[in-house]
């Protein structure tokens, strides 16, 4: 056996090797809500399992084809569910009619010169899990909820995106019966790339509005997460 | 709402949060393993939302809103989700404090077993 015949992918990672407070509370509740019959453990499971399966991918897939494809943006456009299904997902799963906190109206919103959109939930933490995942912490936050509705420009500002006076800056709040995504517009620079290539630079911030696809920029920014102050008593 | 539980204020006095842990063993996952399973706790719940004392997705968030600003300000996310939720319950009397104390005795028993 030379020195590297072996899988380095198969070595194991670390892990925390020890119980911790959170992980038995977790278990506490889960088994007391059982016990008492408020759900099922075949009812945990299942949304369990879809909570481990949900991320943004989808929703980078489904921009790209509709920048690669005019027809595709028209049915994403006029029938996002049914062209959610062109990417995997289905927004009835997993009960019938959609999670409990997710149903089922939802809508994409196509940016153009002159329209940003940004998503928000202003009233809890609405997101389109299904195709998007779970949010992001600072998506969940009163700061991010409140602010984004009363000063869109300066809070997109601290996310690095500084839009033009020019462009309208259009904020959807989000509802238990209403979730929206971001269709932003295709850059410059990227028009004879493929579909895969395209999804990098479709982050999950692109697709909430926080955010515009540039070539080259594939992650998301990181925001320090800050109780909501109002600035007439701040300091 | 905002009254102290006991049994709450220890586990987040023994601050076992992930990036502590995560620090501690040199673990890169962003989230604890519970995370998941918290979720569907939380999407299981809201289907039984129907049901006396449960709280509906709105009050359980806006509760969480509350208690991770003021009586878990110090627990980072989820950490604060988790310990809002149950505090949620236990002031709703959906679970008994007592009940819990003992079940989390009798888990981490288990666990360790």
């Amino acid at each position: 056996m030379t020195e590297h015949d072996h899988d380095h992918d198969r070595t194991v990672k670390p892990m925390v090797d020890e119980i911790t407070d959170f992980e038995v509370l977790e278990i506490a509740l889960r088994e007391l809500c059982i016990e008492k019959g408020i759900f099922t453990a075949e009812e945990h499971r299942r949304m369990t399992e879809f909570a481990e399966q949900i991320g943004p991918t989808p929703a980078a897939h489904l921009v790209a084809k509709a920048w690669l494809d005019p027809e595709f943006k028209k049915l994403a456009l006029a029938e996002p569910m049914t062209a959610s299904k062109e990417v995997g997902v289905d927004w009835m799963h997993p009960t019938g009619w959609g999670t409990p906190s997710d149903f089922t109206a939802f809508q994409i919103l196509a940016d153009t010169p002159t329209v940003h959109n940004v998503i928000v939930c202003a009233l809890c933490s609405c997101y389109p899990r299904p195709i998007l995942g779970n949010s992001p912490e600072w998506y969940r936050t009163p700061n991010y909820r409140r602010r984004l509705v009363r000063w869109p420009r300066q809070v997109l500002a601290e996310f690095g995106l500084y839009l033009p006076d020019e462009v309208t800056v259009h904020v959807q709040d989000s509802n238990q019966k209403h979730r929206f995504m971001v269709m932003a517009m295709q850059p410059e620079g990227t028009e004879d790339w493929t579909e895969d290539q395209l999804v990098e630079i479709i982050t999950r911030d692109v697709l909430i509005g926080v955010a515009l696809p540039k070539a080259g920029v594939t992650s998301n920014v990181i925001t320090e997460t800050r109780p909501a102050i109002h600035p007439g008593t701040a300091g | 709402m905002s009254e102290r539980i006991e049994t709450l204020e220890e586990i987040v006095q023994r601050n076992q949060v992930w990036p502590v842990m995560a620090a501690k063993y040199g673990v890169e996952n962003p989230v604890p393993p519970w995370k998941t399973s918290l979720d569907g706790l939380c999407d299981a719940l809201d289907r039984a939302a129907c049901d006396e004392n449960i709280p509906s997705f709105k009050e359980r968030r806006d509760e969480e809103d509350a208690l991770s600003s003021s009586v878990y300000a110090d627990l980072p996310y989820p950490e604060n989700q988790l310990v809002a939720l149950a505090h949620s319950l236990v002031a709703r009397g959906v679970i008994d404090e007592a009940e819990l104390k003992h079940r989390l005795a009798s888990i981490r028993e288990r666990l360790e077993a």
